[in-house]
């Protein structure tokens, strides 16, 4: 059934059981009368377009729609924001339509590591090379879950056992092998001296991730730090590390772990940026600099980040793109050890 | 006709498993276990590959009404390909042209070609259809169809 | 709050003004979101989210609830009426449901879809209020080697879904089975049979194959008989059931309500699979089987009443567990988040206010639904007056659109068209499309499942049979087919 094959998508954001569902329709509001602008700096003409490379209520979608509804809210941008939703491929429909609009700077899409690992894993002629990254917004991280009565109790004593016996360890995650869920994992369990491509790894979508570490098929699951929020709470299930850097702030979430602080010197952040088209000029580049930073700052979207548990990481072009060269890397050597080389870029 | 109409079948379905086997054979497994993305592929191509060589040997008798039905699809294959031919060219307008314009075109047309004489009915509903259509689309799902050349 | 303040504050939420209010709204906008082909209750709900961003979190929830269920209450129409199955959960209803409006009896199918409907929808709310809690072990219980097997039960009645001949039923399932394994294999994320297009990657969508196989397959068929005058044209018939026909429905509307709550409780099986489950149930222990597919009234109510009852199965997992159990309540996962409602196996503890409220509204929602619809079904049922070559041109333009505002790519339009072509080949050449559809549903997850299961078995096959559920369905699913062909066997050999 289709749509239990929106995978790729749905590791993609921390919220990936939100967009397990991929299909379902777009939609779109241009809005906006367009309006010119008559400053020597770059003011967009007419309403801006953010592309959503996935369907309508998945990760990027939601990204999408708040920072449009942010934008008009805090009266950041007067020209009108659509949404757009460009499904397909993981990502790849949307990437192939944003690459076709060069010169036209109205439009930009929202990306996160899919964007990297797509490419890498050979299922899109597009990297982040082929476009121009404007800046990053948020971060995310992921989080690994045992159920309570599990044998371990922090993540050592999970690598020790899996060094041993990796075929008795099951991994589930809800994306595809060599995506989100699967690299996220493989990173942290390389930085401890796993072997990554000794991981035993189950993709399982619709939920069915989740259902198979409570009811004992799997034993590990990984996942988005989200998802586990609620489960923790009620007592089912026990987060044997995250991988942010420092822990982070509010209720539940605070007693999670990093693997940096059980000497693991591994992270993995789940980042979540805005892409335009290739070759745009400075001063476009410098337009929206300016906008997001602005929205990153808002009330809006402080409220935003905190009803999604997302930590705040606004980056401007330059140290975005030398972010993104750095993790393209990163993940190009962890395929490599997992022994996925499907001769991508 | 052949023999029979369910030996040409079989034929062509003993191909399109042959083409499909040898896809099958050049996926490659990242896997190291037993069972692979080209086990079910393998399996599923071989199945049909048996089940057609049941179907050329099976003596199934056809009812006059199944020859009748085809040798009607065939004096009518003018009209088949012409709406096929006319919902090629919808579809490859569709984005171009707009959802509006390119839905009218359609409809005035095939209805035309399909025999309703009535222009008058005709027009109005291939312009009323559509147009509320797009409306409801835009306006109250929040769907956007490809406006196209028309200044919306 | 206890359990009974609970109830209270639900009762009071959903009989509130606002409560009401928007019950109504959802079940309204789902039936008419749902008749539209293509667009299927992930859209309409993805639709409304906008709309709930400053309500009130359990106001939000009865309104998409009710878009939810009344998307797939509202799916049935265009299936009966126009063989073009408005949600992939309604593709069932259309085996039956076509031919019998066909048959002049529009009124009646539509009522009987109706009807059964209501059933399953509120049979399976009741069971969601007494046992949520209870089934949320259930919900769980299924793994790989479970699914692995429920999904072999269901195809083990293929052989049965047609009436002509076995082999070329099995040929059509093998074609499903063909169809989904284009796109990115899940479990390695190998590119299979994609010739590098990148449309092809997340597989072919089922509302593709269903309105192609179904609808523009059957716009063939209009086409070519677009001259003839065929009695029954247009004609609606009356709505009135007959005792008998009720007496029909009670089987199917009884046991479906159950089954289908029990699918729709299983993550990832859902409205789909149970309909086309619950159809098959129905056409094995039938009397008269040969009835099916040609407008049986059970084979209406079946699909129809399984496939509400899931809708309020999907429930159990969200609201008890947190758990989304298909792209749908994944996208309402995702609205409750945005309402500051964090779903897991607290929330009937923390705030059963929200979770009574929804039940209580589900049943307002039913009535609703029935008493907007059956009185609607005359006017509705008015598309069949449509002269035939205007009718064509239209179902050809509402296809397109349902099928591009799927993905909002040409490149599935060229698909559906390809299979029109292939759907009214096979209907010329008395190849049966249902089995390759429902190949194509269950076929996909069987491939996943047994992957899965041998993965984490480490390719021990004996994961089948030492685990009890697995073990019994197996079983099961091994008499299902052999006890037909040694019962062939003895009435010949007598």
């Amino acid at each position: 059934m289709k749509h239990s094959k929106y995978w790729i998508g749905a590791g993609v954001l921390s919220l990936s059981v939100l967009s397990a569902c991929g299909s379902g329709g777009g939609d779109s509001s241009s809005g906006g009368d367009g309006g010119g602008g008559e400053e020597e700096n770059y003011e967009p003409d007419s309403s801006l377009e953010i592309v959503a490379p996935a369907g309508a209520g998945g990760g990027w979608d939601t990204v999408a729609r708040s920072a449009a509804e942010g934008l008009e809210e805090e009266g950041i941008v007067d020209q009108g924001i659509g949404v757009v939703n460009r499904e397909g491929g993981g990502g790849a429909n949307g990437w192939s339509y944003i690459h076709n609009q060069e010169g036209n700077p109205e439009y930009s899409f929202v990306a996160s590591p899919p964007l990297l690992l797509v490419p890498l894993n050979g299922q899109s002629e597009y990297s982040y090379e082929d476009f121009t990254p404007l800046s990053n917004m948020i971060a995310d991280y992921g989080a690994f879950a045992v159920t309570e009565d599990s044998e371990w109790d922090d993540l050592n004593d999970l690598f020790d056992d899996m060094k041993e016996n990796p075929d008795d360890i099951t991994v589930v995650g809800e994306s595809s092998p060599g995506s989100m869920d699967h690299m996220q994992f493989a990173k942290i369990a390389a930085g401890a001296g796993v072997d990554p491509s000794s991981i035993k790894y189950v993709s399982a979508q619709d939920g069915s991730a989740l259902t198979n570490l409570l009811n004992g098929q799997a034993d590990v699951y990984s996942t988005g730090i989200t998802e586990t929020v609620e489960q923790v709470r009620a007592g089912d299930v026990k987060v044997l590390g995250i991988t942010a850097e420092e822990r982070l702030e509010g209720d539940t979430v605070s007693e999670f772990p990093t693997a940096t602080e059980q000497g693991i010197e591994e992270t993995f952040v789940n980042w979540r940026g805005f892409l335009g088209p290739p070759n745009m000029s400075d001063a476009e580049i410098a337009y929206y600099e300016e906008t997001f930073k602005e929205l990153s700052e808002s009330d809006y979207w402080q409220e935003t980040r905190q009803s999604y548990a997302w930590e705040e990481n606004y980056m401007d072009s330059e140290e975005f793109e030398e972010f993104l060269a750095e993790e393209e890397e990163s993940m190009q050597d962890l395929l490599d050890e997992v022994g996925i080389d499907r001769g991508g870029e | 006709m052949f023999r029979s109409a369910n030996k040409i079948v079989s034929m062509i379905l003993i191909v399109i498993a042959i083409f499909y086997l040898y896809l099958a054979f050049q996926i490659p497994a990242f896997a190291t276990g037993v069972f692979t993305a080209s086990t079910m592929p393998k399996a599923a191509g071989f199945l049909l590959i048996l089940l057609s060589i049941f179907l050329f040997f099976i003596k199934e008798g056809e009812s006059e009404e199944d020859q009748e039905k085809r040798r009607e699809a065939g004096q009518h294959v003018f009209y088949l390909g012409g709406v096929a031919v006319m919902i090629l060219l919808y579809i490859t307008l569709l984005e171009p042209v707009g959802f509006i314009l390119a839905s009218t075109v359609f409809i005035f047309l095939c209805s035309l070609f399909m025999g309703y004489r009535r222009h008058i009915v005709n027009a109005v509903t291939s312009v009323v259809f559509p147009l509320s259509l797009y409306l409801v689309f835009t306006q109250l799902l929040n769907i956007s169809l490809p406006p196209g050349i028309l200044p919306l | 709050m206890g359990t009974f303040d609970g109830i209270l504050s639900g009762l009071s939420v959903a009989f509130s003004v606002q409560g009401m209010l928007f019950v109504l709204i959802g079940v309204f906008a789902g039936t008419f979101i749902g008749m539209m082909p293509g667009l299927g209750p992930i859209s309409a709900i993805a639709i409304m989210i906008p709309l709930t961003y400053n309500m009130e979190p359990t106001v939000a929830l009865v309104l998409m609830a009710g878009v939810y269920y009344g998307a797939v209450f509202g799916g049935s129409t265009s299936s009966i009426l126009l063989n073009a199955p408005g949600i992939s959960g309604t593709v069932a209803t259309a085996f039956d449901g076509y031919p019998m409006a066909q048959n002049g009896q529009a009124g009646k199918a539509l009522a009987i879809a109706a009807i059964s409907s209501f059933a399953g929808g509120t049979v399976s709310v009741v069971l969601l209020m007494l046992f949520a809690p209870l089934l949320a072990s259930v919900a769980i219980v299924f793994g790989p080697p479970e699914y692995f097997a429920l999904m072999l039960l269901g195809l083990t009645a293929i052989a049965s879904l047609s009436d002509g001949s076995t082999i070329k039923a099995l040929i059509s399932a093998v074609l499903g089975l063909m169809f989904v394994t284009i796109g990115m294999d899940s479990q390695t994320g190998t590119t299979r049979f994609t010739f590098n297009n990148s449309n092809l990657l997340e597989g072919i969508d089922f509302l593709v194959i269903a309105l192609g196989l179904f609808a523009i397959a059957e716009i063939c068929n209009l086409i070519v008989n677009r001259k003839k005058t065929i009695k029954n044209q247009g004609n609606i018939g009356s709505l009135k059931l007959s005792k008998q026909d009720f007496k029909e429905m009670s089987g199917p509307m009884s046991r479906q309500s159950f089954l289908g709550f029990i699918l729709g409780v299983l993550p990832g099986a859902g409205a789909t699979i149970a309909s086309f489950i619950g159809y098959i149930t129905e056409k094995k222990i039938a009397k008269r089987p040969e009835e099916f597919g040609k407008g049986a009234v059970k084979g209406i109510a079946a699909p129809e009443t399984a496939n509400n009852a899931a809708t309020s199965g999907a429930f159990v997992p969200l609201l008890s567990l947190g758990i989304p159990g298909s792209g749908t309540t994944a996208v309402l996962l995702g609205a409750l988040l945005v309402l500051n409602v964090p779903p897991g196996p607290l929330l009937i503890e923390e705030q059963p206010d929200l979770f009574w409220g929804v039940i209580i509204s589900m049943y307002i929602g039913n009535v609703f639904l029935l008493i907007l619809n059956l009185p609607l079904i005359p006017y509705i049922a008015k598309v069949l007056l449509i002269p035939r070559p205007m009718l064509i041109s239209l179902v050809i333009m509402f296809s397109m659109i349902g099928v591009y505002s799927i993905s909002f790519s040409t490149f599935d339009l060229y698909l559906l068209l390809a299979f029109g072509v292939i759907g009214y080949l096979m209907k010329l050449y008395n190849f049966p499309a249902a089995p390759l559809i429902l190949a194509f549903i269950l076929g996909g997850m069987m491939e996943e499942s047994f992957r899965q299961a041998m993965t984490i078995a480490n390719d021990d096959l004996t994961v089948f049979f030492t685990r009890p559920i697995a073990l019994s369905m197996l079983i099961v699913a091994l008499l299902s087919f052999l006890v037909p062909i040694i019962r062939q066997k003895k009435t010949t050999s007598v």
